[in-house]
This record gives C-alpha cells, sequence and structure tokens, in this order.
C-alpha cells in the first residue's frame, strides 16, 4: 500500500481536515521477514500455473550493489487478516488480493556481489527489497564454478535453465560418489550420462580418471529395446572398454570375452561368496601361508587336502572347502586357467577409459565375487607407485547397500571406501535406500546425486551424512520428479537442482558435437535437448 | 462457579424465551408478517461504495479525564476491487468536559455550519464516544464531497444518535439528497428486543424468522409500524433488518434517511452484490475493509502511549510520576505493567 499525505480530493475550505490516502501500491514479491537464516517473502495466492512458485525454486532479491539468492522451502496461506474463513468453502471469492497472498520461506543460499563473486550471506536483504525469480543471468557464476563432467542442466523449480548446464568435477570423484534414487527415479539413465560425459573426455585426452562399471542387468552395454546402451555412442565409443560374460554379446567387435584368471582369485574372494562357519574361514586363513598363487586348482587334489589336513583342518571342512571351490568354479566359467582380462581392465582404467564389464543373469553373490575381485586387483594397482600420466579410478557398485551396509561382513569395499583416496580410487555407491549405508561411510563420500527418495529415514541419513546441508531440502528432494536431482559436490558451494538429461537426447546431441571442439568454458558446452 | 444451579436456570430461560420454537409468536407480538419479508435480487454496478468508520484506543485513563487515540475515515471500493482508504483524522483526544469544547466546535463549525454543543454533564466515556462520532460524521461528509450521483455511502453504526450531534447527521442527510447518495448505516449489533415478559433479540429472531421464509436468499425488512423500538421520530429515516447474503446467516440493522425509502431495494440489491466475500460473507465488504483499515490495534495505542510517556520524561516530569499518571491497575492485576 502507497501512503500519501493528499490533499486533492479535500473538499473546499476543510483546513482542519488532514487527510491520508492509502491507495493500492505493490504489496507482492517484497521480503517482509525475517531472519539471516530465513527470508519470508509475499506472491499473491492467485497466479496462474506458469507463474506459481514451485518448492526448490530460486530466487534473487536485488538490494543496492548484492544479489542475495534464496532457494523456496515451503509456500504458505497467509494474509493480512488473521481470520480462519480460508478453512471453509464460502463466498463467492477473495476481494482483496492485497491482502491475501501467499508466504514464501525461502532459504538464503548466499549472495552476489558486483564483481559476480558469489559468497555466503553474512547479513540479509533490506526489508520490503523487492524479489524475482532468479534468471540465467543470476545463475552465470555457477558457470564458473560447474566442473568438467556434464550430467544435466540447471533446473529452477520445475523450469529448465538450459544455459547452465551442471557439471561434476572429475577431482572429486576419489572423494567417492553416492547415488541415490528409489525406483524409477532414473538411476541408469543418469550413470549412463555420467558415463558418456566420461567417454567423451577420455577420447578428448581430457579424461582424469577410469570408470568402472559392473552392469549384472545386462542395461548399459547394448541398451534394451528403445533404450540405447553405452555402445550407441559411436563417436566417442574409444573411451570405452567392454567386457562380457554372454558369449553372444562377446562376439560383437569391441566386446571381450570376460576372463578372470584361476590364478588372480584368493582365499578373501571366496570368503564373500558363500556363509563360512568359523572353522571354514580358519582354514581359509591358512590358505595363502601353504598354497601358491594356484591354490584353487591344488586345493583340489589329494595333496592339497592333505595339506590342508596337516595344518589340523579337520577332513570335513577341508572336504567342504574343496567341494564349494569345485562348485564356485564350475558356476563362474569366466574363471579361466589361462586367459586373464584383468591387466586389461586395470590398463583401460588408469588411461582414463570407462569400463563395463558387462555380466547379465549373474546371480547376486557371483556379482559381488567379481566385483570383489577386481576392486581388489584395482586398490592393489594403484596402491604401487605408477606412471605419473596413470589416471585415478572410480569404482561403480550397485545396490551398494549390499557391501557398504552396518554389519556387512565385506571389509574390502569399506577399506576402499575409507583409504581409497589416498591411493586415487573412489567409489560410485548406487543404492535405493541409503538408510541402509553406515553412517561413517556415507560420510566420506563428498560428491552426492539424490533423485527422489520417498522414505523419510533415507533422507534423514542422508541429511546426517552430507557435507553440505541437505536438512531444508526435505520436502524438495521427496517431490523430485523422474530425471530431476539435487547435486551436492565439491567446488559448487550449495546443493544444485538438476535435471538429468535423458541419455537418448544426449546422445544424440553428442553424435553431432564437433568432436574436435574444444569446450568454450569448463564445463559449459551448449544444451543437449533438442 | 461453585455451582451450575443458576447456568442451568439460564439455559432453561434462554430454551423457554429466547430459542423460538416456530415464528408464530414473534409474528404476533412484533406486527411483522410473512410478506413483510423482501427478497433481494443483488445486481452489479459500476459506482463506488464508501465505507465509514472510527477506531477509539485508551492512551490513558485517570478519574478526571482521560486521553484516546481516535481515528476516522473511509474506504472505497468499485465493485470488488479496493480503490483507496482515507483517514481523514488520526489523533489524540483529552477527555475532559471543562477542556474539551474546543476541540469540538471548530468540527461543528467547520463541516456543519452548527455553533457548538454543551458537554458539561457527558460522562468521559462518552465525550471520547461523541468525538469519535463527530470524526465519523466528518469523514462521511469527505466522502459525501467526492461521491457521485448514484454511488453508496455506508456508516458502521446507527442514525439513532446522542441527540448533541443529530444537527451535524441533518446536514449530512441534506447535503446525500441533494447529491443523489445513498447513505445507509449499517450496525453489526442491536439493541433491538420485542417481547413483554422478557426482552428478546429483535434481529436475531428477525433472522430465524428470515431463514424460514425466504432460506438461501437476501431480503430485507422494514420496521415501520411494527412494535419495535428502533428510535422512530427520533431521526429523520427508517430502520430495516436485512440480511446481504443467502449463504449467510447473520442479518444487520440498517439505518436510511427518509429520502432513500423508495429507493431501498435497489440500493440493497447493489449492496447484496458486494456482500459475499470470502473473507468477510454476510457483510458489505467495504465495512470490512473500513474496519480493518481504521482500526486501532493493541500495538499502535501502546505505541502511541510510550511516545506520550517519552515526551513526559522530556519535559522533566519524574518517573514515578509519569507511571502513578499512565498505569491502569488493571494492568498491574494482569501482571503486564509495560513500565
Amino acid at each position: 500500500m502507497a501512503i500519501t499525505q493528499e490533499e486533492r480530493l479535500a473538499p473546499e475550505g476543510a483546513s482542519l481536515l488532514k487527510r491520508k490516502v492509502i491507495e493500492k501500491g505493490d504489496t507482492m514479491y517484497k521480503i517482509v521477514s525475517k531472519s539471516v537464516t530465513e527470508y519470508h517473502f509475499t506472491v499473491p495466492f492467485n497466479l496462474n500455473d506458469e507463474e506459481r512458485v514451485e518448492v526448490g525454486q530460486i530466487f534473487s532479491i536485488k538490494d543496492q550493489g548484492l544479489t542475495f539468492l534464496a532457494r523456496v522451502l515451503n509456500i504458505e496461506h497467509s494474509s493480512n487478516y488473521d481470520g480462519h474463513w480460508d478453512t471453509t468453502i464460502k463466498g463467492t471469492n477473495f476481494f482483496d488480493s492485497d491482502q491475501i497472498f501467499n508466504r514464501v520461506i525461502a532459504e538464503p543460499l548466499g549472495c552476489i556481489n558486483k564483481s559476480l563473486e558469489f559468497k555466503k550471506s553474512r547479513t540479509l536483504p533490506t526489508k520490503f527489497a523487492p524479489v524475482l525469480r532468479a534468471e540465467k543471468q543470476e545463475f552465470k557464476f555457477l558457470s564458473q564454478v560447474m566442473g568438467d563432467i556434464e550430467i544435466g542442466h540447471l533446473r529452477n523449480g520445475s523450469r529448465l535453465v538450459e544455459e547452465i548446464p551442471v557439471a561434476l568435477h572429475s577431482e572429486a570423484m576419489d572423494h567417492h560418489m553416492g547415488v541415490f534414487a528409489t525406483t524409477g527415479m532414473g538411476k541408469s539413465n543418469f550413470m549412463k550420462v555420467f558415463a558418456a560425459s566420461c567417454m567423451r573426455l577420455a577420447v578428448r585426452g581430457e579424461s582424469k580418471f577410469g570408470l568402472l562399471i559392473v552392469d549384472p542387468h545386462g542395461e548399459y552395454l547394448k541398451g534394451k529395446g528403445l533404450i540405447k546402451g553405452l555402445t550407441h555412442l559411436k563417436k566417442y565409443r574409444d573411451g570405452l572398454a567392454c567386457y562380457s560374460t554372454s558369449k553372444q554379446n562377446a562376439s560383437d567387435p569391441g566386446v571381450e570375452e570376460l576372463a578372470i584368471g584361476i590364478k588372480d582369485i584368493e582365499p578373501s574372494d571366496v570368503e564373500l561368496y558363500f556363509d563360512w562357519s568359523i572353522a571354514q574361514k580358519d582354514a581359509l586363513d591358512v590358505i595363502p601361508r601353504i598354497f601358491n598363487r594356484d591354490w584353487l586348482t591344488e586345493i583340489q587334489t589329494p595333496e592339497g587336502m592333505a595339506q590342508l589336513l596337516k595344518e589340523n583342518v579337520i577332513e570335513g571342512t577341508a572336504g567342504k572347502i574343496s567341494q564349494r571351490i569345485k562348485n564356485l568354479l564350475s558356476k563362474n566359467g569366466y574363471i579361466d586357467n589361462i586367459r586373464t582380462s584383468i591387466p586389461n581392465i586395470l590398463a583401460n582404467l588408469q588411461d582414463g577409459k570407462v569400463v563395463l564389464v558387462d555380466i547379465p543373469k549373474m546371480s547376486d553373490r557371483s556379482e559381488l565375487f567379481l566385483l570383489s575381485i577386481l576392486s581388489r586387483c584395482i586398490l592393489d594397482t594403484y596402491k604401487e607407485e605408477g606412471k605419473p600420466e596413470r589416471k585415478n579410478c572410480l569404482i561403480t557398485i550397485e545396490e551398494a547397500q549390499r557391501v557398504l551396509g552396518a554389519g556387512s561382513n565385506t571389509a574390502r569395499f569399506e577399506s576402499i571406501a575409507r583409504e581409497g583416496r589416498k591411493f586415487g580410487v573412489g567409489l560410485c555407491a548406487i543404492t535405493q535406500q541409503p538408510k541402509l549405508i553406515d553412517k561413517q561411510l556415507l560420510s566420506q563420500f563428498n560428491t552426492l546425486v539424490v533423485m527422489g527418495l520417498g522414505d523419510r529415514n533415507d533422507r534423514i541419513q542422508l541429511e546426517e551424512s552430507a557435507k553440505q546441508d541437505l536438512s531444508s531440502m526435505d520436502t524438495e528432494i521427496q517431490t523430485l520428479e523422474k530425471g530431476e536431482a539435487v547435486v551436492s559436490t565439491l567446488k559448487i558451494p550449495f546443493p544444485v537442482p538438476a535435471r538429468i538429461h535423458r541419455y537418448e537426447d544426449y546422445l544424440r546431441c553428442l553424435d553431432k558435437e564437433d568432436k574436435q571442439e574444444s569446450l568454450i568454458i569448463r564445463g559449459g558446452f551448449k544444451p543437449f535437448l533438442d | 462457579m461453585e455451582e451450575d444451579s443458576r447456568l442451568s436456570l439460564v439455559a432453561e430461560m434462554i430454551r423457554d424465551h429466547i430459542s423460538l420454537d416456530g415464528i408464530d409468536r414473534y409474528l404476533a407480538e412484533t406486527g411483522v408478517q410473512s410478506c413483510d419479508f423482501v427478497p433481494v435480487q443483488p445486481r452489479e454496478f459500476s459506482g463506488e461504495i464508501f465505507a465509514v468508520d472510527g477506531s477509539n484506543a485508551s492512551i490513558c485513563n485517570w478519574s478526571t479525564a482521560n486521553v484516546n487515540l481516535i481515528r476516522a475515515g473511509y474506504a472505497v471500493y468499485q465493485g470488488r476491487v479496493w480503490r483507496r482508504t482515507v483517514i481523514t483524522f488520526d489523533d489524540v483526544f483529552l477527555a475532559d468536559p471543562k477542556q474539551c469544547k474546543n476541540m469540538f466546535d471548530p468540527f461543528l463549525l467547520e463541516f456543519f455550519g452548527l455553533n457548538g454543543v454543551d458537554l458539561k454533564e457527558s460522562d468521559l466515556d462518552r465525550l471520547s464516544s461523541y468525538y469519535r462520532e463527530l470524526q465519523e460524521y466528518v469523514a462521511i461528509n469527505d466522502a459525501l464531497a467526492v461521491a457521485q450521483p448514484g454511488d453508496i455511502i455506508l456508516y458502521d453504526g446507527s442514525f439513532d444518535v446522542f441527540e448533541l450531534l443529530r444537527g451535524a447527521l441533518t446536514t449530512i442527510f441534506a447535503r446525500a439528497e441533494q447529491k443523489s447518495v445513498a447513505l445507509l448505516a449499517v450496525a453489526k449489533s442491536s439493541s433491538l428486543f420485542w417481547g413483554e415478559e422478557i426482552s428478546m433479540p429483535f434481529v436475531q429472531h428477525t433472522s430465524m424468522a428470515g431463514s424460514l421464509l425466504l432460506p438461501e436468499a437476501a431480503w430485507y425488512l422494514s420496521l415501520k409500524d411494527k412494535k419495535v423500538d428502533a428510535g422512530q421520530g427520533r431521526w429523520n429515516g427508517q430502520t430495516y433488518i436485512v440480511r446481504f447474503c443467502g449463504q449467510s446467516e447473520h442479518a444487520f440493522r440498517v439505518d436510511a434517511p427518509s429520502f432513500l425509502q423508495d429507493e431501498m431495494a435497489s440500493v440493497l440489491g447493489k449492496l447484496a452484490a458486494y456482500s459475499c466475500s470470502s473473507e468477510c460473507l454476510g457483510y458489505p465488504h467495504a465495512l470490512f475493509r473500513a474496519h480493518r483499515d481504521i482500526r486501532i490495534t493493541e500495538e499502535e495505542g501502546a505505541a502511541v502511549r510510550q511516545k506520550l510517556m517519552g515526551e513526559l520524561l522530556e519535559m522533566g516530569m519524574p518517573h514515578s510520576e509519569i507511571r502513578m499518571l499512565m498505569q491502569d491497575f488493571h494492568d498491574i492485576l494482569e501482571m503486564k505493567s509495560g513500565f
């Protein structure tokens, strides 16, 4: 409301009148309260669909030389009238649109100064400072802090900001990454987009890490139906090395049949495959001392059995171990007496390529067994001093709660989570249930891609472990739609709302891209959606 | 309460005497007939509706005089759209029968051509009410000055006013008639009653009767020739009971100058079209807004009180004296001294 001391309407001779006229002013989109940690502003209650304010939307508040940014946390019905009439349907409509409004509660993200530097805000905008939807201009500073692995576009509420790509930093990948979403929210799509960006960097010679993906569902190699796979990215196919346990898939040029040398397997790998009694575990502990690298073959011979018995392993235990190993070898046909793919896999990873290990129809245990062997080999290799040009490595684990859960008997992955960073090895944990992942391990993850979690306990687990404060984004995470994500990572000053590229669209645009074209600005090549 | 027996007695009395079992007795004793309830057809119009209201808040109160903050003004609507609110008076008033004549007389003379009133016999509360009413009349006068023929001016209250100020009202009626502006007073509460053995609430019972006779409709009822004392003859006009909106249960006393007698259906139809807001269903919305914009809130009263205390301190009055002067012992009892 605008207040003026007005004379124009005063009757003649009305000298005693001191009229004050209150006329309709601009009462909406203004900061009305409340503190450095929470802003409240007003918006009309009757906005049309296009103008509606949404949770997660980012608004800007220009106040003298500063532009404050704030993310919407909640929207409430409110008014200058404190009645309770809005709880019942009555009357024809509201009359006083200047008095009835929605109160938007927003979380300050920080402020941008005249030099376009973004800083956390230690002050608050002046009361009644005007509020606007943040547009590309206000988000420009984000382009400067984005990384090199493009995954999507910035999202402001439901609206895309196509000029601002969201890209992760390669440098942050050995600090581990978590991808969290319930079924159908786009985890696989995200991973394919992520892998495609990594392939692109590898071909351009810009890759800083190799990415290992073990795919038990057989969806990353060739896709399924209309869903494309990584091999469809023809232009950057050289950035991908594929291994498959499927003879049919391996018959394709560019896909090698996976072989794990029998000598590459250690007793600790076998521990994962079966549930062992204490006596059996003790017997497995003895093996490295009495057998050489060919222990899987030797233990099945009468001499091998005799050696076990000599070490006070009772006959029944030794027999059980021998029988289980026979089972293991017969069920995992990729274990080979002569050939092994591991050196090649390691070489490709060290070259910064994407290594896809395609293991369709493989059982849960077999998958973990294989992943365990590969992870151990990777960590052991990276623990040794390598060539200066060696790239770091990121190991992807699907259904990561199986190996990173509290009480899960898989110390190998835990040790990568805890100390892998020292040797340039990171984990990319993918799970629908972050609540099952050990909280201490989760706190080692410095990049989180959260794609919609309905379970409150999952969200709490992430909020309590995340490096950036996600607690205020609870409602937004709950309401994320398929393909939408909140990305929290090092070097980007606040959790960023993103829409992940649809892999098939991204693929089309990457294929059209000029292969030699260099990035205009880091992490900022143009949008991919048609 | 130690026992519920008296409460039960009162409840029985309400049931027997105030709760209506049908409307026959009401019709018989008030002289109201079913056909006296006239339906009102809501009708949009493009003119302006002015709603005049006033407010007062006690700033300090001692036995021989007191200080009030008084505010008066009006809100203006065109259809459903609020155009402006004009505050015509917003100041403190020292209510002292021996001193305050000079606060009344200039207004009475300047706006209504009256020579002043004798206030010596008036008690303090009444003095503040007189002054607030006077300022409300000044607001009506101001609204009349800017209103166009066909516009409506609503006043929050009744025209059956204290005798001292009837002269001002007479002038206002004359100006309204001359300018062809409809002027109505709408009272939120009314002391109108009927019944011989016990005083029965007339407006409420009329509302119930109207609901039975004209359900879901807006209507009005003239009190002309009815057995209800609405001050007929004390002022130049007629009293009505009006339900502005069929969805609402509330009816209001409405006073109108006699020159509007033949236009009531039309004027009330225009008001009915704008008495159905979700903010305040059943009440002319302009009056609702005037009430909201013109009221003096508790915080405003407290702020003026603090300001007055500051002035007194600056003038050298000791704090103890100010406290003695300004503090209401009720506030001490309620443990909200503010000192």
